[in-house]
C-alpha cells in the first residue's frame, strides 16, 4: 500500500474517533425514553385534570374552591430507572417498562396524582440503558439521583442488576420500588428504602410441590434440575427442604450452566432415577429447549414445572412439547383479584381491574401481557397508592406508607415485611401456576391451575 | 528510581489525578460513578498493556484476575469484616499468587496457544466458583449493608471506594512506566520482539514473562476488590465476564500497544466511543460489532494506535509522550 492511502485511512479513522467522542455526551446515557409520548408535560396536564377530575367519583366530591380556582399546574415528579434495552434481560425489561408506560398514560388521564391541598404531581419517567450489565447500573442511577434529581427509582430487571441500584438508592435515601426482581438475599441486607413487588424466588416452585401432591398424590420421587444462576439457584435451594418436609424424596438435585443447549446428560440420569415430577429450569432458551428435549425423549414423567419459559406466550412455539408444563407466574391475564375478593380477605382493593389492564395493554401494544408487563404497571401503582396514603412525597412519609400497606390491586396482595433485617422484602403476594392445555379445538391455551381459589382449570398430568 | 523524576510520569499522573478530583471537588457524585468506570477501564487497560504491550503476549482472560481479586476482597469483607484496603491487598496477592503459578506453564504457550489458554483459565475459575458454596455459588455474594457503618455508612464507603481506584489507577500507571523504562522491561521488550534471541542475549524469558503475568494480574485485583465492595454485590458471571478482557484488549490497541499513555487514551476514547454508541438508536444494538470493526482497522491501517502514531510524527511528542 503506498504511503498516501495508508495516511487518508487514518486521518479518516482518526477524525472518526475524534468527532465521535465529541459527540457522546458526557453522561452518555439515552435520557429520553424511546417509547412514545411519555408522561406529558406539565401544560397540557393542567389543561386536561379538570375534565379528569370530573369522571372520577372521589374527585367530585372535592370542596368547591377547587373547582373555581384555575387548574392547578401539576408538578413533575421524576421517577428514574434503567432499564435493559440491550443484553440478556432486554425482552422482558422491555415489558415491564411498556406496563410502567401504561400507568404513566392512565395517571395522565386522571390528571395526575392529587394531594388532600390541592397539589397535583404528574409523574414522568426518565430512563436510561443498562445494557443488563451490573458496571453501568450504579453509574447511571447515581446520574439519576444526582444529576436528573430522580424524585422516585424503580429497579432495573433481574436480581442481579436490581441489587446493584439498591445499594446506590440506599446510599442516597432515596424510595426505590423493584420488579422484576425476585431475589430472597437482595431483601434481607437490611435495607431502609427499598420495597420488593416480586413473590421471592424462595416461593417460586414451593407452590409446585403443594399442587402436585394435591393432583398427584400417589408422587413420591422428585427431580431438581435448574440452571446454575443466581435466581434459579435460589429457587432450587429453597425447593429442596421445602420437598422434603412435604415428604417428597428428592431423587435428583442437579444444576446446568447458563446457555445449556443439550440436556441428554441430565435426562438420561432423569430416566434412571425414574422420578414421577421435574421441577426446576430457569430461563426462558433453556427452559424451552429442557421442555422440548423431554418431549422428545418420551420421558414419562406426569409432573413438569419449569421456570420462567412456560409463562411467556412464546413457549407455545414448541408445540405439542409445550403441553402439561406448568410455570410458576408472579402474574397472569386470567388471574381472579377484584373488589370483592378483597373484601372477602377484609382488604382494600385499589387501582384498575385486571380486565381494564388486559384490554388497555393489549389495545395499546398489540399483545397480551406477562407478568412482567404487570409488574412494571404495579410498580408505578404501588407508588401512587403511597402518595396518596402519605399525603406528601416526602420519602421518610413514603416509607412509612409503604410500611402500613396491605392492599389487593389488580397485580395480586401487596404487603411489606417490616422487620428491620428483611425491610421491604414482600410478604403476601402470592404466585400463581399456569399450565399449558388443549382445549376443545386442540388449541394450546394457557390455564390457571394453582392456587385452586384462582384455578381457572384443572391441572392435568402428563400422559 | 531516576525513571520517578521523569516529566512524561509526572504530567500523566498529574491530568489523570486532577481530572479524578473533579468530582470530589465540585461534588458530582454521578460524574464520580462515570470516572470510577473509566479510571477501572484504564487499570484493566493498562494490566494487559504489561503483559500484552511489551511482552507480546495476548490474555485473551485477563478479567479473571479482576474475578479472583473481587472475590477474595468481598469474602474477607464480608465475613471476617476485614478493611477494604487490606482485603484488596490480600486480593491482590492471590491473584498475583495464582498468576504465577499458572504463568509457569501456560507462559510456555505462545502466540494463538496463550490467548486460548487465558480464556480456559477465566472459564475454568468462573466454573469452579460457582461451585463453592462457601463463596456464594452462582448466587453470588451481597454485603450487608451494615458493613458500610464501619466506613462511616454506605456514601463514604463509596467515596474510599473512588480515592482508592484513584490510587490504584495512578500505581499502575507508575508500574507501567517503570517497567517500560526498566532494564527488565527492555528485556520484555525483546522477548516480544524475538524470543529465541533474546534467549540468546543472556534473558530468562520464562522468568520474566512469569513475573511479568504476576504484575499486570495485581491490579486488576485491586480494582476489583473496590469495584465489587463498591458494588454491594458479586457474582460469578459479571465478575469473570470474558467481554470486558475482549474491550481492554480493544483499548489497548486503540491508544497505543506497548506505550504508557496508550490504554489511558484507549480507554477514555473507547468509554466515550461506547457511550455513544449505546445510546444512538441506530448503533445501540451493534456496539460491539463497531468495537470489533475498529480493532480491525487499527490492527490493519494504525497499528501502533493514537500514541503510536503521534510518537511517529515528532521527535518532540517522542520524548514526552511515553
Amino acid at each position: 500500500m503506498s504511503k498516501f492511502p495508508r495516511l487518508l485511512w487514518i486521518g479518516v479513522l482518526l477524525t472518526a474517533l475524534i468527532l465521535t467522542a465529541c459527540a457522546a455526551p458526557t453522561a452518555a446515557p439515552t435520557s429520553a425514553p424511546p417509547t412514545k409520548a411519555p408522561a406529558p408535560t406539565t401544560a397540557p396536564v393542567a389543561a386536561t385534570s379538570a375534565p379528569a377530575a370530573a369522571t372520577k367519583a372521589p374527585e367530585a366530591t372535592k370542596p368547591p374552591a377547587a373547582a373555581t380556582k384555575p387548574p392547578v399546574a401539576a408538578k413533575k415528579l421524576l421517577i428514574g430507572f434503567t432499564a435493559s434495552q440491550t443484553g440478556a434481560q432486554q425482552v422482558a425489561s422491555k415489558k415491564q417498562v411498556e406496563g410502567l408506560q401504561l400507568w404513566l398514560d392512565d395517571v395522565a388521564k386522571a390528571g395526575g396524582i392529587k394531594l388532600k391541598d390541592g397539589t397535583v404531581y404528574m409523574p414522568e419517567m426518565k430512563f436510561y440503558d443498562d445494557e443488563s450489565k451490573t458496571d453501568r447500573v450504579q453509574a447511571l442511577y447515581a446520574k439519576l439521583i444526582n444529576e436528573d434529581k430522580a424524585d422516585f427509582l424503580l429497579s432495573p430487571y433481574s436480581s442481579g442488576l436490581a441489587r446493584a441500584a439498591a445499594v446506590v438508592g440506599e446510599q442516597n435515601g432515596k424510595v426505590m420500588i423493584t420488579a422484576g426482581a425476585a431475589d430472597d438475599v437482595t431483601m434481607e441486607q437490611g435495607f431502609k428504602n427499598t420495597f420488593q413487588l416480586y413473590t421471592p424466588a424462595s416461593r417460586y416452585l414451593t407452590g409446585a410441590a403443594d399442587m402436585l401432591m394435591k393432583i398427584d398424590p400417589t408422587a413420591k420421587k422428585i427431580a431438581i434440575v435448574y440452571e446454575k444462576d443466581a435466581f434459579s439457584t435460589s429457587v432450587a435451594n429453597a425447593l429442596k427442604p421445602y420437598a422434603e418436609s412435604k415428604g417428597l424424596n428428592v431423587v435428583m438435585f442437579e444444576g446446568y450452566d447458563t446457555g445449556a443447549t443439550d440436556f441428554s446428560p441430565f435426562i438420561n440420569k432423569i430416566s434412571a432415577t425414574n422420578p414421577d415430577a421435574i421441577l426446576g429450569g430457569g430461563h426462558f432458551a433453556d427452559g424451552t429447549t429442557f421442555a422440548k428435549q423431554l418431549y422428545e425423549k418420551k420421558i414419562p414423567v406426569r409432573f413438569v414445572s419449569l421456570l420462567v419459559a412456560p409463562p411467556e406466550p412464546t413457549f407455545k412455539d414448541i408445540g405439542d412439547a409445550a403441553q402439561y408444563i406448568i410455570g410458576p407466574s408472579q402474574w397472569e391475564p386470567q388471574v381472579t383479584y377484584s373488589a370483592e375478593s378483597a373484601k372477602a380477605a377484609n382488604i382494600p382493593y385499589y387501582g384498575v381491574s385486571v380486565k381494564a389492564f388486559t384490554d388497555a395493554y393489549v389495545a395499546k401494544y398489540k399483545d397480551t401481557p406477562s407478568y412482567h408487563s404487570a409488574g412494571g404497571y404495579a410498580q408505578g401503582l404501588i407508588l401512587q397508592k403511597a402518595i396518596e396514603d402519605a399525603d406528601s412525597v416526602d420519602p421518610a412519609k413514603i416509607v412509612a406508607a409503604l410500611d402500613k400497606m396491605n392492599l389487593m390491586t389488580f397485580y395480586g396482595v401487596v404487603k411489606f415485611s417490616t422487620d428491620a433485617k428483611t425491610h421491604g422484602k414482600q410478604t403476601a403476594h402470592d404466585m400463581v401456576y399456569m399450565q399449558w392445555q388443549k382445549d376443545s379445538a386442540g388449541k394450546l391455551i394457557t390455564n390457571i391451575v394453582w392456587p385452586l381459589e384462582a384455578k381457572s382449570a384443572d391441572g392435568q398430568l402428563r400422559k | 528510581m531516576k525513571v520517578l523524576t521523569s516529566p512524561s510520569l509526572w504530567i500523566v499522573l498529574l491530568v489523570v489525578l486532577a481530572v479524578a478530583l473533579i468530582p470530589m471537588i465540585a461534588n458530582l457524585p454521578a460524574l464520580r460513578e462515570e470516572l470510577f468506570v473509566l479510571l477501572m477501564l484504564i487499570i484493566l487497560a493498562s494490566s494487559v498493556n504489561i503483559i500484552m504491550g511489551y511482552t507480546g503476549y495476548v490474555s485473551f482472560g485477563h478479567i479473571v484476575f479482576f474475578g479472583i481479586g473481587g472475590y477474595t476482597g468481598f469474602f474477607l469483607v464480608q465475613t471476617l469484616q476485614m478493611h477494604v484496603a487490606l482485603a484488596a491487598l490480600i486480593g491482590g496477592g492471590v491473584a498475583s499468587l495464582i498468576a504465577f503459578l499458572m504463568g509457569m506453564p501456560v507462559l510456555r504457550l505462545r502466540g494463538a496457544y496463550f490467548a486460548l489458554a487465558t480464556i480456559g483459565i477465566n472459564e475454568a475459575f468462573r466454573t469452579l466458583v460457582t461451585n463453592i458454596d462457601q463463596l456464594g455459588g452462582a448466587v453470588g455474594m451481597l454485603l450487608q449493608f451494615s458493613v458500610y457503618d464501619a466506613y462511616g455508612g454506605a456514601k463514604e464507603a463509596s467515596q474510599l471506594a473512588y480515592y482508592g481506584i484513584i490510587l490504584v489507577a495512578l500505581l499502575t500507571i507508575t508500574a507501567s512506566f517503570m517497567i517500560k523504562k526498566s532494564k527488565f522491561g527492555l528485556a520484555l521488550m525483546a522477548i516480544r520482539e524475538d524470543q529465541d534471541t533474546a534467549m540468546v542475549l543472556g534473558i530468562d524469558p520464562a522468568r520474566a514473562k512469569v513475573m511479568t503475568y504476576a504484575i499486570s494480574a495485581f491490579f486488576p485485583a485491586l480494582a476489583g476488590a473496590l469495584f465489587f465492595f463498591k458494588n454491594g454485590n458479586i457474582e460469578p458471571g459479571p465478575a469473570f465476564e470474558l467481554h470486558r478482557s475482549i474491550e481492554a484488549l480493544v483499548m489497548v490497541m486503540l491508544g497505543g500497544f506497548g506505550t504508557v499513555t496508550g490504554p489511558i487514551i484507549g480507554a477514555f476514547v473507547y468509554e466515550r466511543l461506547r457511550g455513544f454508541l449505546i445510546t444512538d438508536p441506530t448503533f445501540s444494538n451493534a456496539h460491539l460489532v463497531i468495537s470489533g470493526a475498529l480493532l480491525l482497522i487499527i490492527v490493519l491501517f494504525v497499528t501502533a494506535g493514537v500514541i503510536g502514531w503521534l510518537r511517529q510524527q515528532s521527535p518532540v511528542l517522542r520524548r514526552y509522550l511515553e
